[in-house]
């Protein structure tokens, strides 16, 4: 490896990690829809595949660990993955301990990382002697995939039916494109329609916007007060062992490994299930919750470091849901990469090594020395200047970007109709995870009419 | 400063978690879009510049929103000691 690629894969992950910074503290950033787009368009502008992972693997560290900073200051998760924290976090404040909070976050995060690295690297190796039977299987995999998580929603019955309708939606666009000629025959056309279903809630939010009773009948808020919890600023830098009891370590630790090799379940899920299961033996309450957020904050990064790696390094198809979703554009991302054609095939085992401890070394540099130290101001900052409007500005921008790049004018109209409909489903519970592996699987499950 | 707040019209619905007024939510919509489509059709038509342009003016709209929305949140407590 040349030093001046090391250089760029540095500055990929400073970027990524202030960039992260100030994405995962603001409040109700879904991570797909703020981790895909950017790497998206990354991976799209042709910037070399070893610096691309570079990039994601310090975004995803450098958002895990700051996207529950507003959850210790006021109980506001700043993400989807932070939300099991919540009524943790809120228990440590009322006792007035954010800032212990924060510091046990921040460390629960550096001992997930730590454990997941290496052990999705060996899983990894473990599942490649499989690796060419899963990948002959991928597409009736990515078929099962979804009825997998389909029942794993709560209205199992209206996942299900789901899956048909939602694919014949997919394909026939795709044929239409094809009929009048937008894009040549055979293409299937895929970004704009992923990001199509991650910003689908907020299309069918706008599109109720324009019905009147609906409108009308919108609960309406004031502004929402937010109880900023007092910090002490604290001097030097404690290391991240020091600030965990034993206890809380040992739970990080399982849960992160725990977390690794159950890559492919649903991260929230995992986080959820596992949390509660190493806080409940506790009866302290400030005990119990800090142990919870500890041992959920290391499961997190461990499930999205593992998801992502265990499927990149192994078998080059998106088949965890961290991998389909948030990460999928390492996968997938036409022309510059496809399941045929992606990081898996074009890196080496050492590449991946060292893309991923230069990202997670960085990012974890960075965050845990401003989460320690800066916690406060940041969040206040993102609070007071950046109003949720420009924040879904920002995504419908980039959607119509892609929307228009992919398949031009009608494409606009073609990821308006995906959104309203994944939308409806989402509002319905019918999750993302199942929604992606739809999209995967729709060409295959046409070819059965 | 608390009751000035809530004297404040509840004109703020919820989207995505967080709360929007309707109408800063069309204009961050519609300034977004502008900025990044006119910067995605200005640029010179060789790959990828009207990618990277598309982004960059993406990026700008969300600073001018920035800039010109307020956010509808209010704070309690004193922050650091």
């Amino acid at each position: 490896m040349d030093i001046v690629l090391i250089i760029e894969m540095i500055a990929a992950a400073v970027l990524a990690a202030v960039l992260y910074t100030i994405i995962g503290v603001a409040p109700g950033t879904d991570e797909t829809a703020v981790l895909a787009p950017v790497t998206l368009a990354i991976v799209l502008a042709g910037v070399e595949p070893i610096v691309v992972l570079t990039f994601f693997i310090s975004a995803i560290v450098a958002n895990k660990v700051t996207d529950s900073i507003p959850v210790a200051l006021a109980g506001i998760p700043g993400g989807v993955m932070a939300t099991p924290m919540v009524e943790h976090a809120l228990v440590l404040k009322k006792h007035g301990m954010p800032d212990i909070s924060i510091r046990k976050m921040a460390s629960g995060s550096v001992i997930g990382t730590l454990v997941s690295v290496p052990v999705s690297l060996l899983m990894a190796q473990a599942l490649i002697p499989f690796s060419d039977v899963i990948k002959e299987y991928a597409n009736p995999l990515f078929f099962i995939g979804a009825v997998l998580l389909a029942l794993m929603t709560k209205n199992k019955v209206l996942a299900l039916v789901s899956i048909l309708p939602f694919a014949l939606l997919i394909e026939g666009l795709r044929h239409l494109y094809w009929g009048i000629g937008v894009v040549p025959e055979g293409t299937n056309v895929f970004i704009s329609f992923f990001l199509g279903i991650t910003i689908g809630p907020v299309i069918l939010t706008i599109f109720e916007l324009l019905h009147k009773e609906k409108r009308d009948s919108m609960p309406r808020f004031p502004k929402k007060t937010i109880d900023f919890a007092q910090t002490n600023p604290i001097k030097g830098f404690p290391s991240p062992f020091k600030i965990l009891t034993k206890q809380e370590t040992a739970s990080s630790v399982l849960a992160s490994f725990i977390g690794s090799i159950t890559f492919i379940m649903s991260p929230v899920g995992m986080t959820i299930f596992l949390g509660e299961l190493f806080s409940s033996r506790v009866k302290d309450p400030v005990k119990k919750a800090s142990v919870a957020i500890a041992s959920m904050e290391g499961l997190t990064n461990a499930t999205y470091i593992s998801g992502t790696l265990i499927p990149l390094i192994a078998l080059g198809i998106p088949l965890s849901p961290m991998a389909i979703g948030p990460a999928n554009a390492l996968f997938n991302a036409p022309p510059v990469f496809t399941t045929e054609h992606n990081l898996h095939h074009i890196l080496s085992n050492a590449d991946f090594v060292w893309a991923t401890l230069i990202g997670a070394t960085i990012a974890l540099a960075i965050t845990y020395f401003v989460t320690v130290k800066y916690a406060h101001k940041i969040c206040a900052f993102v609070f007071r200047w950046v109003p949720h409007e420009a924040i879904l500005g920002l995504f419908f921008g980039l959607v119509l970007l892609l929307a228009f790049m992919d398949a031009g004018f009608i494409n606009i109209i073609g990821v308006l109709v995906i959104g309203l409909f994944a939308g409806m489903l989402h509002r319905w519970g019918v999750n993302y995870g199942v929604q992606f592996m739809i999209l995967y699987s729709a060409p295959w499950i046409i070819t059965w009419f | 400063m608390d009751n000035k707040n809530r004297q404040e019209a509840n004109d703020n619905i919820e989207v995505w978690e967080d709360l929007v007024r309707i109408k800063d939510l069309v204009l961050a919509i519609a300034i977004c879009a502008i900025t990044t489509m006119g910067a995605y059709f200005i640029a010179p038509n060789e790959a990828p510049k009207p990618l990277f342009f598309g982004l960059a003016g993406a990026l700008i709209g969300f600073i001018i929103c920035s800039f010109i929305i307020k956010p509808k949140r209010n704070f309690k407590g004193t922050g650091e000691k």
